[in-house]
């Protein structure tokens, strides 16, 4: 397991992803940490040890290759907002919605509309010329033949 | 081992479980490129929550989501805790 700087932990990171784009999969894990660098003996003292409050843990892993990196509140804020633009960037082979898509539903109700409106219009468009042409009653039947 | 049909539910559930006991809850994230899916996982070794996905629109969810625990694990609890010079 390699401890890195967060940094170097962002890099190495990023080509995990690369990698894994064929196949195989990115195991990221995410911990609170307390700073221990020993193990709780089962009995005896522990000593003099003081947990943190302010650190995770974070891993990661192809299967092969163990990457990890400690984060602090100090570094947080630089840290996530390069994680996130690294996660977003490489999680990107996953199905867009599009039964459910909202803007092609509208589109395809707008067009569908426009559609039946212009279907009605043709109709009426084509008895109105021929109304003021002819006299009134063979325009009518002109009329009601055309429905 | 429940899996969950809906993120709302989950980022619930999992919040819950991370806030019972902070040390003992962990997150782990599976992205499969080739498959094109994403897994979620919160555990404390007790109970084991799962979300999974296949939808582009749940990555940021879940991208956010982990970015709040992450502040939330690193923020202090109280500010009487002795400031380690590291």
């Amino acid at each position: 397991m390699v401890l890195l700087e967060s940094e170097q932990f962002l890099t190495e990171l990023t080509r995990l992803f690369q990698k894994c784009r064929t196949s195989g999969s990115v195991y990221i894990t995410l911990k609170k940490y307390d700073g221990r660098t020993k193990p709780i003996p089962k009995k005896g003292t522990v000593e003099g040890f003081e947990p943190a409050d302010n650190k995770c843990l974070l891993r990661a892993t192809d299967g092969k290759k163990k990457i990890s990196t400690v984060v602090s509140s100090k570094e947080v804020n630089k840290f996530q907002m390069a994680y996130s633009n690294l996660l977003r960037a490489n999680m990107d082979g996953l199905k867009k919605r599009d039964k459910k898509n909202k803007t092609k539903k509208t589109k395809a109700a707008a067009a569908a509309a426009t559609a039946a409106v212009a279907a009605a219009a043709a109709p009426a468009a084509a008895a109105t010329p021929a109304t003021p042409a002819t006299p009134a009653a063979p325009a009518a039947t002109a009329a009601t033949a055309a429905q | 081992m429940p899996q969950y049909q809906t993120w709302e539910e989950f980022s619930r559930a999992a919040q819950k479980l991370y806030l019972a006991d902070p040390m003992k809850a962990r997150v782990v994230l599976k992205y499969r490129h080739s498959d094109g899916n994403l897994c979620v996982k919160v555990t404390d070794d007790l109970v084991c929550l799962v979300y999974k996905t296949e939808q582009a629109q749940d990555v940021k969810k879940i991208e956010k989501f982990h970015s709040q625990l992450m502040r939330l694990m690193v923020a202090k609890e109280s500010r009487n805790v002795t400031m380690e010079t590291e």
